[in-house]
């Protein structure tokens, strides 16, 4: 569906070359084939407009498509050796996005190799789905941005920690369990966050999550041992499903549970909630 | 030569590569392993980057066409051209790899358009058929591997077209190379500053510019080298038909020409043959010269022309009758001083003339190694030495004169043959006086020759002087021989067994043809 979305959206700039002359919009499809690639450390850069992340899987170790004001900004496709760098970058000191229609980028990433992953992008709405990917690091950082990352199938790897941070932002993440990691961590400035817990998770873990002002939303499978620890100064908890043992709060079959979370938060302010989901 | 070698093993991989190259576009694509597609207001633009690390990118911007920078034709925004390109890129943007590069080769311009539009559209499509077909091919073997690159389709068919005198001209360039080799055919190779490549660069057709560093040699046939400032080549670099534009950089091991001796040979068999050709004109010229000056009998028409004949029969004949002056002076010594043993050899070869025939013509055979056998029996035995200074000078002289005596002797047997013959113009021949017979037998023997001179003057005869000639020859060899062997037999005339004693009766009833008496014996003729 992407790649014939985008194709219409080629033909509609290719045919009507002067009808894109308010802003100097580019598209640009970059793609490279699989080659000998054992881990790849990816680094991805955006810095405003509508963002998108997806697995691919037609021997190709990435596909990009830009749409861009090729005015302010300039595309970035680098690889060498088992770095890869994409995205797009501004050209000046700063840019003014008020009254202008923002951009596109969709970045298809290669499954089965093993990727380093480390995803930057600024104002923009992100819809980022990182299942199929073979992730061994993940650091994903956003800025005021409206994002959503599903990790909609599991990881294949393991990876050690998973690192999210967000500025003020509508953050909202998906089947946490299927990242395969042992520590998850999630830092949060001003905004709304939902963290879903589900996904088939491979072993115990850490999630450590620290926000400064907003709310947050944790989504627990029924089945999955949790244990919360709080540290808050005016943050206030909804532990439905939890009970508090000291100062923690487990849910009942913690101990029993196949896999156990022992989450971390440390809230300023906000309410932070806990929905049990089947 | 292990590589010349591997070289020509190549030929059947390019002859492959050629054939199929027009019947399976499919198979032959280079591999795509990076695309870019962008477009915007201003242009649209194709960048392919190909598994052997070449690139292509073709351009719409602005008005100009581009082709890896270079702007190749021009056409007007917005017209069909750049809709068809753009066309194209759009589903380029969805293609990848063998799809994409199967879709761009089989693009071509639309037949609608025209003018310089289209022959923008052709440069396009060129471009995309260079980059895009792979002509490259990679030959290995326990010596070492060869990759191939040919620069245009066409270079390939002439490189196989061409390739034996190529390939002799490599035979020489590669000697003594024994590495890895990088082939370039007919495209010229650049190796960029900071790029180090190791192994031979071998460039057929084309220019080699250094501005990195080849960790080798380099060999250039039938075109040019060129070597930048920070160009280096750790091996050297060799020649062949090309030439150096620029040697800026550092060549370690030399330039070597390796056709000089081969054009310094040239050169001196031209300048020979030039010499030669010189020479011989001169000694014509000189010749020409000479003949015009002494009236020369040649063939050529001049005033001399109708007597000719005359003058050559008539110097034949002279010439003739010279020789039989001077074989009868000698005749005439042998009868003075060697009368006996001349009566001696003459009744031999009377006789018995083909023993003596026989006889002389073994011996005649047989003198040479005579000669050479006693010379060196007589230096081999040490005191045969000053026996030997004479034998060697001496040898050949006896054996002169008794061919001489043995011809004049039998010589004189012909003139007391034609004294009693009774020819015409033989009657002043008298038995009674021995130089007459001898003179006469003389003339005899040489008659042949004479009639072949005499006839030789008259026009339209030449086969019948070149007959009587001919027969002239065998008469003298025969008399020569049958000589040479009453000669050997009698040992010089001394040995008189082979004619008896004389019976002077038998003699005078012979000559006055009457019976003296009855005792008369004839017996002692008989032939021994």
């Amino acid at each position: 569906m992407m790649r014939k979305g985008w194709g219409a959206v080629a033909l509609v700039a290719a045919l009507v070359p002067g009808a894109l002359s308010a802003q100097s919009w580019k598209t640009v499809t970059m793609s490279r084939q699989l080659e000998d690639n054992d881990e790849v450390r990816v680094f991805v850069e955006y810095g405003a407009g509508h963002f998108t992340v997806r697995s691919v899987d037609e021997g190709l170790l990435y596909r990009m498509n830009l749409r861009y004001d090729e005015d302010k900004f300039e595309p970035v496709a680098d690889f060498s050796g088992d770095r890869l760098h994409l995205g797009v970058e501004t050209i000046g000191s700063g840019i003014n996005l008020k009254g202008r229609e923002a951009g596109e980028m969709e970045l298809e990433l290669a499954r089965g190799i093993p990727i380093d992953l480390d995803l930057e992008f600024g104002a923009v709405k992100a819809d980022i789905d990182l299942g199929g990917l073979a992730l061994t690091d993940l650091d994903l950082s956003t800025g005021a941005s409206e994002s959503t990352v599903d990790i909609s199938e599991p990881n294949p790897l393991g990876m050690g920690t998973a690192k999210f941070e967000a500025g003020a932002s509508e953050f909202t993440l998906r089947h946490l369990g299927n990242l395969n990691a042992e520590r998850i961590e999630v830092d949060a400035g001003v905004g709304s966050i939902t963290l879903g817990l589900d996904g088939e998770w491979q072993a115990d873990a850490e999630l450590n999550i620290d926000i400064g002002l907003g709310s947050l939303e944790l989504l627990v499978p029924e089945g999955l041992g949790i244990q919360l620890r709080k540290d808050s100064f005016l943050a206030s908890l909804d532990s439905e499903g939890l009970i508090k043992r000291g100062d923690v709060y487990e849910s009942l079959d913690f101990e029993e549970a196949e896999h156990r979370v022992v989450v971390d938060l440390d809230a300023a302010f906000g309410s932070i909630k806990v929905v049990w989901i089947r | 030569m292990h590589m010349y070698q591997l070289l020509r093993k190549a030929v059947p991989a390019l002859a492959l590569i050629a054939l199929a190259l027009p019947a399976s576009a499919d198979a032959q694509l280079r591999a795509i392993v990076s695309k870019n597609v962008s477009a915007s207001s201003s242009g649209a633009t194709l960048e392919l980057e190909f598994s052997d690390d070449g690139t292509l990118r073709i351009a719409l911007e602005d008005g100009d066409v581009l082709v890896d920078g270079d702007a190749v034709a021009s056409y007007a925004p917005g017209d069909a051209l750049e809709v068809e390109w753009r066309s194209l890129l759009g589903q380029a943007m969805t293609l990848e790899n063998g799809a994409l590069a199967e879709m761009l080769v089989e693009w071509s311009a639309p037949a609608s358009i025209e003018g310089a539009e289209a022959e923008a559209g052709l440069r396009i499509d060129q471009a995309l058929e260079e980059a895009l077909r792979d002509t490259n091919a990679r030959v290995s073997s326990d010596e070492g591997e060869i990759t191939l690159s040919i620069g245009e389709q066409g270079s390939l068919v002439q490189l196989l077209v061409n390739s034996m005198g190529r390939l002799g001209v490599l035979e020489e360039a590669l000697e003594g190379l024994d590495e890895n080799f990088r082939v370039h055919v007919d495209e010229d190779v650049t190796i960029e500053e900071g790029t180090t490549v190791e192994g031979t660069v071998v460039v057929i057709g084309g220019t080699l510019r250094v501005e990195g560093t080849i960790e080798g040699d380099a060999v250039v046939v039938d075109g040019a080298v060129d070597v930048r400032d920070r160009g280096r080549v750790d091996g050297e670099v060799r020649i062949a038909d090309a030439r150096i534009v620029r040697n800026s950089g550092e060549v370690r091991g030399g330039i070597v020409d390796v056709l000089e001796q081969e054009r310094d040979f040239e050169s001196r068999l031209r300048d020979e043959l030039r010499e030669e050709i010189r020479d011989e004109v001169r000694r014509d010229l000189r010749n020409e010269i000479r003949n015009v000056a002494r009236f020369d009998d040649d063939e050529s028409f001049s005033i001399m022309s109708p007597i000719r004949p005359v003058i050559r029969g008539v110097g034949g004949v002279v010439e003739k009758l010279i020789m039989v002056f001077v074989l009868g002076l000698l005749g005439a010594g042998f009868l003075a001083f060697a009368g006996e043993n001349m009566d001696a050899i003459a009744e031999t070869a009377r006789r018995s003339p083909g023993r003596s025939a026989m006889v002389g013509l073994a011996g005649s055979f047989l003198l040479v190694p005579v000669w050479l056998l006693g010379a060196v029996a007589l230096v081999v035995s040490i005191i045969g030495i000053p026996v030997a200074i004479a034998w060697v000078p001496l040898f050949p002289l006896a054996a002169g004169l008794a061919a001489l005596l043995g011809y004049v002797t039998v010589a004189r047997n012909a003139g007391e043959w034609l004294a009693d013959s009774g020819f015409p113009w033989t009657g002043w021949i008298r038995k009674t006086n021995p130089v007459f017979t001898l003179v006469g037998g003389l003339l005899g023997l040489s008659a042949a020759f004479l009639a072949a001179h005499v006839i030789s003057i008259a026009p339209f005869l030449g086969f019948l002087s070149g007959l009587l000639f001919a027969v002239g020859v065998m008469i003298t060899l025969v008399a020569a021989q049958i000589g040479f062997g009453a000669v050997l037999l009698t040992r010089a005339g001394r040995r008189r067994e082979y004619y008896g004693s004389y019976d002077a009766d038998a003699a005078w009833e012979a000559a006055m043809n009457v019976d003296v008496g009855e005792g008369s014996d004839t017996s002692s003729k008989d032939e021994v």
